[in-house]
């Protein structure tokens, strides 16, 4: 059950809102919970047993740990600091035996399901390159939905124990419920225990009020995924998988309609998972942050799927720049470079670990490791030259503050975003740098015009594109200046209101890209 | 409190850390800069920062890297 299929927000999520409204406050996040493991089943079916193990892994585990951290207490309650010290350490290993064991464990489910498939298809291809005779069967299993968000949500949740920063949870079913909260449960965000944990189970009443704003949001998202990125679908995938026929500059298009359309389907299901938990009084943290007004590669992702973002900066970036490993290179590196050199090197492997896993995490494949890759040569590069971008722009009287320069890096951070997703929707590694090659080799406008008018767009669709982003991109400006647009809305008179909501339906009805001649983007993000 | 001052000078001038209480929720500095930062705290005040304190909270002003470091330095 899709989120943008009408039988989710017209049926199954009216019906949750319904049910959910008639029991009593204590029994409403059970309701959420069933609701939950009902959405996940017709996803997975029996998979949804390796969803429990997850949960029932983290909730022993953490009831461990805490059992230990209670016992450390009490044992160094009245100790001299010195002896403090040694107990500390004694439980401090006890502690991480557990806090690995279960990581390790919930990434076994991930790897087997996800990579298994990807990494003995690179041990075959490394023992032909050997010229070894021979090779392993390639198994590929169907993953559980959502395995990539919910791993790393009870990474955080066991990480987050076990630093104290969050309470281990007694009650087995909450942390279920955590685990498969239908709204985040297939594209995320990806939540922590201790932002959402209170919310989800307060059993809030869902009031006509929650219920309106909520279903704002889900149609804004509607929008977003029927009017732009499924009217955009024919032309991308004509040109992703026929690029061999298509000059430079048409590819480049397909790039920046792939990119607009990307955009399009996974902000506006993040729209539809903030507007669903919203109906219940739960508030989610934004996934995104207008991305496109980013001034380098950098700020674009702390902008963009900043859940994913923000958990590889807690949970690998910072913990590995302050390895062991890393700060006895970056100590001996101290004594012969400067600061910003010891700082680069330090953030550099981190960085390097970071976009490695971030670009296996988008997928199993060449294409996303290079994607990964590419923007951890980006954000290095950047970090290098940056102190004599500075120098430059002085010596050349360039404000930076200036408002043509912003411009200026908003465009080569969009340019540079255009190519990266170009590489990440490419069928292969060799497609990918192949198109890029065709940027340059095949650059030529000749029947330019009659593939962008033929290749399943038309003048009309065009228009309707046109005006829809520039609705899009207006409210991306509002947004950006801390306008709320809704809540000045809900100010407004009813009419007016309620007119507002009518153009919206009716522009999804009318200009919606569906039908004859039109294919829906498969939802993306739910493939990883 | 004054070498923190001047360490934190050395690695990002041009702000006013007597008065700036965004330093990260602000982007006066980045990740980069605070890895540095921790490195030079660890060096001058003989503490380690656990990944656990690295949350915006500890490191928006000048005066809460201070409390940080006291608080660390008593713990440990």
């Amino acid at each position: 059950m899709s989120y943008f299929s009408s039988l989710y927000y017209l049926a199954f999520l009216p019906a949750v809102f319904i049910i959910y409204n008639l029991f009593p406050k204590k029994v409403r996040p059970f309701i959420l919970l069933i609701a939950s493991l009902i959405f996940f089943y017709t996803y997975s079916k029996w998979l949804l047993v390796f969803i429990l193990i997850s949960a029932l892994s983290i909730y022993i585990a953490g009831k461990l740990l805490n059992k230990l951290i209670n016992e450390q207490n009490a044992e160094i309650k009245d100790l001299e600091l010195e002896k403090k010290k040694l107990v500390k350490e004694k439980y401090r290993k006890k502690k991480k035996l557990i806090l690995l064991g279960t990581i390790l464990f919930n990434v076994a489910f991930l790897f087997y399901f996800k990579y298994l498939g990807f990494f003995t298809n690179v041990f075959n291809n490394l023992l032909s390159l050997f010229k070894f005779d021979s090779s392993f069967k390639i198994v590929r299993h169907l993953a559980p939905i959502g395995i990539s968000f919910y791993t790393l949500e009870a990474i955080s949740y066991i990480v987050d124990v076990y630093h104290e920063k969050c309470p281990s949870e007694n009650n087995f079913f909450k942390l279920l419920l955590y685990l498969t909260f239908f709204p985040t449960l297939v594209e995320g965000p990806i939540t922590r225990y201790n932002d959402v944990r209170e919310d989800i189970y307060a059993g809030h009443k869902a009031t006509y009020d929650s219920f309106c704003f909520g279903y704002q949001r889900i149609l804004y998202g509607l929008f977003k995924k029927m009017v732009i990125a499924d009217r955009l679908n024919i032309f991308v995938k004509m040109i992703f998988c026929d690029y061999n026929h298509f000059s430079g500059p048409l590819i480049f298009l397909g790039a920046i309609f792939y990119t607009i359309l990307l955009y399009m389907e996974f902000s506006g299901t993040m729209d539809i998972v903030i507007g669903s938990a919203e109906i219940f009084g739960i508030k989610l943290k934004e996934n995104f942050r207008q991305p496109f007004f980013s001034k380098s590669i950098s700020e674009f992702w702390s902008r963009w799927h900043i859940s994913l973002g923000a958990w590889f900066k807690d949970y690998i970036f910072y913990p590995v720049s302050l390895s062991k490993f890393v700060k006895k290179i970056t100590s001996s590196l101290k004594k012969v470079f400067s600061t910003h050199v010891t700082s680069l090197v330090m953030g550099g492997i981190a960085l390097f670990a970071v976009w490695s896993l971030n670009g296996l995490w988008h997928g199993a494949g060449y294409q996303f490791l290079f994607f990964g890759y590419y923007h951890f040569t980006l954000i290095l590069l950047a970090n290098i030259f940056e102190p004599y971008v500075i120098k430059i722009c002085d010596k050349l009287k360039i404000n930076r503050q200036n408002i043509f320069y912003k411009i200026f890096r908003i465009i080569k951070t969009c340019i540079l975003v255009f190519i990266g997703e170009m590489f990440f929707r490419a069928n292969s590694l060799a497609s990918g740098i192949a198109m890029f090659k065709r940027l340059f080799t095949h650059f030529s406008f000749h029947r330019f015009g009659h593939y962008v008018l033929t290749l399943g767009l038309d003048i009309k669709d065009y228009i309707i594109l046109g005006l829809s982003i520039i609705f899009i991109f207006i409210m991306s400006i509002l947004k950006e200046k801390n306008v709320n647009v809704r809540e000045e809305l809900s100010k407004k008179n009813i009419v007016l209101r309620w007119l507002c909501y009518y153009a919206l339906i009716l522009s999804i009805i009318v200009f919606g890209a569906y039908g004859d001649g039109y294919a829906p983007v498969e939802p993306i993000y739910a493939d990883f | 409190m004054e070498k923190l001052i001047s360490i934190l000078e050395e690695l990002q001038p041009d702000v006013d850390y007597a008065t700036c209480d965004n330093l990260v929720d602000g982007h006066f500095i980045d990740s980069l800069t605070i890895l540095a930062l921790i490195s030079e705290i660890e060096d001058n005040f003989g503490v380690t920062v656990p990944t656990v304190e690295i949350i915006p909270d500890n490191f928006n002003s000048a005066k809460k890297i201070w409390q940080l470091i006291e608080r660390l330095q008593e713990e440990e």
